[in-house]
């Protein structure tokens, strides 16, 4: 347990202050009922099972800034990494910056960010193991790494990139609130750090003495509406009306008036010279790219082969293919199995995959992969019963066919409901770029315009094989495909608008997509829009023989080329809400630069792989 | 809990099992702060935290300071001494007597051939006060060679002799606690919250109380001129005007202190005639800072009830460094600023221990501020040696910076450098490159092996840092400060002091003086060799040194504690007891940008690096803030020459060039580039560094330099990676 120094100075010690009965968002600060349960028990911090009972225990504590007081000397960062025993490439606590003005009017406002223990810790409900718990004691989110897994989904849903995921651990942590110094009385290390008189700590809602405010927006700072965190601000100074940042990110704050209003988030137009290449497309989400991307096939996949025959699509009935198809079954389960094997190395440790189900109430991640388990399930299932008819010939007929039937429909219907979990995966409110209901149609999208082909194509080189004509059967299955690629590009059409519209950071990632990413982005929507027209023609002409199958074959190629890029694109582009870095630490531009030259190789750059 | 488990997980948070906190002083900048080491159950330092009950920092520390016990095993120290016989062979391990057998022949075949003057002595400020002391006794009384300075002449000499020639001796008259009496505090080319950032906070504390008003003279919008309620953006290098001009409008208007000019000060006539020249008009159009301003200014600080001036590395490190110093004193003279709580001149100094070797190490004369040049005090320390004294020079030989253009030309064959980088530090290094490798002898004594210099030394001498060994250092308020052994020296490494002693002992009047071993020893030496005079010790034990936290001098030998302001009697130290008024004229000598080379280069340090970045470059918490250089620039210069924000740039002076990442700011004017000196093959290729006349310190915050975008990137990146070994 910690020990406070024997000469601890008075500034170092939580003070106690009148505080009012509700915080600003209308939440009681009061976090437990007087004789609550929960109430008087120890945090068992490191073993130490002895109760501290302040003051203002069950209260919800937070951080106060005063931004005019910052002046970026990092004591805050050092003195929380040194207590945390950090090193170099994480950090709980980081200060950027944003300038504006003309020298010698200049205006710097140093920003110092770390968690805001929210009244509604996106994290916490994020998280698919339960690494989270807000408690009642100061009201402090603390993350267990010894639970957490490493998928980083924390990292994706905190406006303020609180949750550190480190590559080296293979699991995030993140700031403690110093909650063994808070037993003790005294204010987190980095408030008691603070050499501006900026950083402070309390009971939220209360003003440290010789402050003023209790604002809850600064510029760079995202919208509170998204977590209502629990930090209040101060901030007097006169600003300019338009603030950038020093990092990469092309977003800059502006205000609609000098001095009035609050600040909004806008495209920076970087002007940059620089053109992304393919190698742009790559990042270390790439194995989503690939998971999602063919899960979504093999749903639609399944969809064709078993909702088929109902559509009239004779061909597709199991009886007449009695090796193919379920080869062509076993084929989508063990793509579908490779597919499941990528996401879950994706995460930091691997052998802890299980305990994604742990969150069903909250998390979006625990429902994808739980409903995404159900599907494998029944797929396995049908699979088997289809296959080896034999291995049930002791059941009664009515029962086997029941089972392919009951089993069938569950996949049917948790195929899709599996999709629809993993599109809300992605609407995160501190990633604008990502929360549009383009998300849902470009999944949906590729399951129409994949699954028909990787179910058909093979079918059709079968029955040519057998001198079958398959020309008729390839024009229906070109019915969804064109309608999933219809899907798709008017989710696109509408997120294009939407993104532009809205402004902010969603605006900025879109920005970066014409013109950073612009020739990849209309490559792909020339792409797509060739792939949807291609396939209409070959729907209507019916080519046969192999020359048909070579140009439905390239239709394919088309549509799946276009489906990684923009999935690729989807990820690479995304910016969050975060907070403003500042020239070297948390800039990503730098650390694409550090990384490629090799300036990253030496530790004490403080970078390492991002590999995930 | 309200989310999450149902079951209450136990709270694991980092601990890092310390067992014993070891009192020490820092070891990085000079503001002196008290510091905790913390040792793990196997005696290996694993925190720091600062001294809650220390007046200086109470409780506080610094980036730098939190991470210092990671100093012990960061990466790149010496544990062995090593050798070779030309500076292009590779090195060879040796012992401790190989190596210091092959320094003592070095040192006395140069001598024997070329002279007793002809071997160097280049040190530091950031050993040790009884190591100085020591240094000083082997140069001067044993050695006897009468080149011998310190780096302290790239960073406070202007302040020294400023400090001499208005008061007749160095010694910063001021405290910190004088922030809380102040009524208006003038900083000039001070970033405190960069260089000095727990000054910055007394500072900001004691404003927050008492709301004085802050004037602050820098080109750039640094932190500090942010903060300030009056921001002077003076043109570079022209402080000695606005100093001027100030002194005239309270001249002018009768707002100046007349019964204190009249009591304590000397040459008063000479001074109000030649300030008469510099009206606000003239001076606006030389310093760039209109005239109502510079009236306005002058009126608050001469109406304010005790102002102060700070000043650091703005003032210094020009051709005017001293003069801007004496025009700082001139300004306080006449306002009766000088030794009153609130009222005083007071240089932020730099290294932890520059004060050290100002007081004691005998590079500027003879230890406790006495001098070569007095026979008393000549005589006073041969006989306290033990020595002849006509073995000592009758006057100053040369500054660090005259030293390396007589190694250029071969009146200095051999060169002792220790715990200082002039390969990154000086002005100019394309040139101290050809200087150091026409050295026949050069020896090297640092706590790091790839301390840059290195590459052109023969001997290497792997010396202790910081508490790996014991004594004093003197803040920049003369705060006296004990450093105690934490850990032992890493690997075969040495504490300087040891390594002195061995020097000595292989000369053979090393061998007819004492030089005590142990630092309290010495310490004792100091002692008595300071009782009575302004700069006097003898008042102090270590005992008393830590229990109260460090003690600032003057502290008699039977008072309580020390003194925290110098000249509060208006007795000066030159022989009529009065302080001068100096005339200063001014001459601009700077190279100006022009045509051909259109920016100004400004130099200037960060508050996550110390000097060349020897320590704080391999500690990642630290160097991750700045890992590689860059230049400040303004968006408004670099659009019409194509140089963009994040991308490399080149800059040519008539000197050399360097590559450096850009950062867009208009916190620069858009005549000026600004460039941190900390880095290896960086900014120093450009500087000119004209010197000082009275102090020889250089100017590396003035000259030209022309900007021009890098087309491959990609070769940048290689060259810039290729000078950073660390």
């Amino acid at each position: 347990m910690f020990r406070k120094r024997d000469d601890e100075p008075d500034y170092a010690r939580i003070p106690r202050v009148q505080a009012p009965d509700r915080n600003q968002y209308g939440k009681a600060l009061n976090l437990l009922g007087e004789d609550d349960a929960l109430a008087g028990k120890s945090l068992n911090i490191n073993g130490d099972d002895r109760v501290y009972e302040g003051p203002d225990r069950y209260r919800q504590h937070g951080f106060y800034f005063n931004a005019d007081n910052c002046i970026a000397c990092h004591a805050c960062e050092s003195a929380c990494s040194e207590k945390n025993d950090l090193p170099p490439h994480l950090a709980f606590r980081s200060v950027g910056y944003v300038e504006g003005g003309t020298w010698p009017a200049y205006a710097r406002l140093n920003i110092s960010m770390a968690c805001n223990h929210c009244d509604d810790p996106v994290c916490l409900k994020g998280c698919p193991t339960r690494a989270y718990t807000k408690f009642a004691e100061y009201g402090a989110v603390l993350q267990d790494p010894d639970i957490c897994f490493g998928c980083g989904y924390c990292t994706w849903v905190c406006p303020y990139n609180a949750p550190q995921l480190d590559p080296v651990a293979g699991h995030v942590q993140k700031c403690n609130m110093c909650v063994d110094r808070l037993e003790q009385g005294l204010k987190p290390a980095c408030a008691a750090a603070c050499l501006g008189g900026a950083l402070d700590f309390g009971v939220i809602e209360t003003t440290p003495r010789n402050r003023d405010q209790l604002e809850t927006r600064i510029p760079g700072f995202p919208d509170p509406e998204i977590t209502h965190p629990n930090i209040r601000f101060q901030q007097t100074r006169t600003l300019p009306r338009e603030m950038t940042r020093p990092d990469s990110t092309p977003v800059r704050y502006e205000r609609d008036a000098q001095g009035a209003g609050p600040f909004h988030t806008r495209v920076r137009d970087t002007g940059t010279t620089r053109r992304a290449g393919l190698n742009g497309l790559r990042s270390r989400e790439d194995p989503l790219v690939v998971f999602t991307l063919i899960t979504q096939a093999v749903v639609g996949a399944f969809l064709t082969l078993f909702l088929g025959p109902l559509f009239g699509l004779d061909v597709l009935s199991p009886a007449k293919h009695p090796v193919a198809y379920p080869a062509l079954l076993f084929a989508l389960l063990g793509l579908e199995t490779f597919a499941l094997v990528l996401s879950t190395l994706h995460l930091g440790k691997p052998h802890r995959f299980y305990r994604a189900f742990n969150n069903l109430r909250y998390s979006p991640v625990s429902r994808e992969v739980a409903s995404l388990a159900v599907f494998y399930n029944f797929l396995s299932a049908y699979t088997l019963i289809g296959a080896f008819p034999g291995l049930f010939a002791w059941l009664p007929d009515d029962w086997v066919r029941g089972a392919a039937l009951a089993t069938g429909w569950g996949a049917a219907i948790t195929g899709p409901a599996a999709l629809y979990f993993m599109s809300r995966i992605y609407r995160i409110a501190a990633r604008p770029f990502w929360d549009h209901w383009q998300v849902l149609t470009a999944f949906y999208g590729n399951m129409l315009a994949l699954g028909p082909l990787l179910a058909g194509l093979p079918l059709a080189v079968a029955l040519h094989l057998q001198g079958q004509s398959w020309a008729t059967f390839l024009s229906t299955l070109a019915l969804p495909v064109i309608a999933g690629l219809g899907l798709e590009a008017i989710g696109l059409l509408a997120h294009a608008r939407d993104m532009r519209r809205r402004g902010g950071e969603g605006a900025a990632a879109h920005h970066q997509q014409v013109t950073t990413f612009g020739w990849i982005y209309r490559a792909r929507n020339v792409t797509l829009a060739l792939a949807i027209a291609f396939v209409a023609v070959l729907a209507i002409v019916s080519p046969d023989g192999p020359s048909g199958l070579a140009l439905w074959a390239f239709a394919a190629l088309l549509i799946v080329a276009a489906a990684v890029t923009g999935r690729a694109l989807f990820y690479v582009l995304v910016i969050p809400t975060t907070m403003p870095g500042a020239f070297f630490w948390k800039n990503p531009g730098f650390q694409e630069h550090a990384r490629t030259t090799g300036l990253a190789d030496m530790p004490q750059t403080g970078l390492v792989a991002d590999t995930h | 809990m309200l989310f999450g488990r149902k079951k209450k997980n136990p709270v694991r948070i980092a601990d890092k099992g310390v067992v014993d906190w070891k009192y020490t002083t820092c070891g990085y900048c000079s503001t002196g702060c008290s510091i905790e080491v913390g040792l793990d159950r196997k005696g290996k330092a694993v925190s720091s935290r600062g001294v809650g009950g220390a007046d200086v920092n109470r409780g506080k520390l610094c980036l730098k300071g939190i991470f210092e016990h990671e100093l012990f095993d960061s990466p790149g120290r010496g544990d062995t001494p090593l050798l070779r016989d030309r500076y292009y062979e590779p090195f060879r391990e040796t012992t401790w007597d190989g190596a210091l057998d092959r320094v003592a022949e070095g040192i006395k075949g140069i001598q024997s051939e070329h002279g007793r003057d002809a071997f160097a002595i280049v040190s530091t400020g950031q050993i040790m006060t009884e190591e100085f002391y020591t240094l000083g006794k082997l140069a001067r009384g044993v050695i006897g060679t009468n080149n011998y300075d310190g780096n302290t002449t790239l960073c406070m000499a202007s302040a020294v002799s400023g400090y001499k020639r208005s008061f007749g001796s160095d010694g910063p008259p001021g405290c910190y606690d004088d922030f809380e009496h102040a009524d208006c505090l003038l900083a000039i080319g001070s970033n405190l919250p960069e260089q000095h950032p727990i000054i910055f906070w007394r500072m900001r504390e004691a404003r927050e109380r008492r709301g004085f008003p802050l004037i602050v003279v820098d080109p750039r919008v640094t932190m500090l001129a942010q903060m300030a309620d009056i921001h002077l953006p003076v043109n570079p290098g022209t402080d000695v005007v606005l100093l001027n001009a100030l002194a005239h409008v309270i001249l002018d208007e009768g707002l100046e202190d007349r019964a204190y000019i009249e009591a304590h000060t000397a040459d008063f006539e000479a001074f109000a005639e030649l300030v008469g020249q510099y009206d606000p008009v003239c001076a606006s159009r030389i310093c760039g800072i209109d005239e109502d301003t510079i009236r306005h200014v002058a009126r608050v600080y001469a109406g304010a009830g005790a102002a102060m001036t700070i000043w650091t590395m703005g003032i210094n490190q020009s051709t005017h460094g001293s003069d801007g110093v004496v025009g700082i004193n001139n300004l306080n003279l006449i306002t009766g600023n000088i030794g009153k709580p609130g009222g005083t001149s007071l240089s932020i100094t730099g290294q932890s221990n520059a004060m050290g070797t100002r007081e004691w190490s005998s590079c500027s004369g003879l230890p406790g501020y006495r001098s070569l040049e007095k026979t008393a005090d000549r005589e006073e320390i041969a006989s306290f040696w033990g020595i002849d004294p006509d073995f000592f020079p009758e006057r100053r030989g040369l500054f660090q910076t005259d030293i390396f253009p007589a190694i250029e030309t071969g009146q200095i064959r051999g060169l002792w450098i220790i715990a200082t980088n002039p390969m990154t530090s000086m002005p100019n290094t394309p040139r101290i490159r050809k200087t150091l490798e026409k050295l026949d002898f050069l020896v090297v004594q640092d706590a790091y092996r790839d301390v840059e210099t290195n590459e052109y030394s023969h001997v290497y001498l792997p010396a202790a840092v910081w508490a790996e060994k014991e004594g004093t250092f003197t803040n920049t308020e003369r705060r006296v400060n004990l450093v105690r052994n934490v850990v032992e020296p890493k690997g075969e490494a040495k504490p300087d002091l040891w390594i002195f002693n061995e020097v000595a002992r292989r000369f053979e009047q090393g061998r007819a003086i004492t030089f005590p071993e142990t630092a309290e020893g010495v310490f004792g030496e100091m002692r008595d060799l300071s009782r009575g005079r302004m700069l006097d010790y003898s008042g102090m034990t270590y005992e008393k040194i830590e229990s109260q936290r460090g003690i600032q001098w003057p502290c008699p030998e039977d008072s309580e504690t020390g003194s925290p302001r110098l000249y509060s009697d208006g007795r000066f130290q030159h022989p009529d007891g009065k302080a001068q008024l100096i005339p200063l004229p001014f001459v601009d000598n700077n190279e100006r940008p022009d045509d051909d080379f259109p920016f100004w280069l400004n130099s200037g340090r960060v508050v996550e690096h110390f000097h060349t970045r020897t320590r704080t470059g391999k500690i990642g918490n630290l160097n991750k803030f700045s890992p590689t250089p860059y230049m400040e620039m303004n968006p408004d210069s670099s659009r019409s020459l194509g140089i963009e924000h994040g991308r490399y740039a080149r800059l040519v002076s008539r000197r050399g060039d360097a590559v450096v990442l850009v950062q867009l700011t208009q916190r620069v004017p858009p005549d000026m580039v600004f460039i941190p000196f900390h880095f290896h093959e960086c900014v120093n290729r450009l500087t000119l560094g004209l010197l000082d006349p009275h102090s020889r310190q250089p100017a590396f915050k003035q000259c030209a330099v022309k900007i021009e975008p890098v087309a491959a990137e990609d070769d940048a990146a290689l060259r810039n990676h290729a000078a950073r070994a660390y």
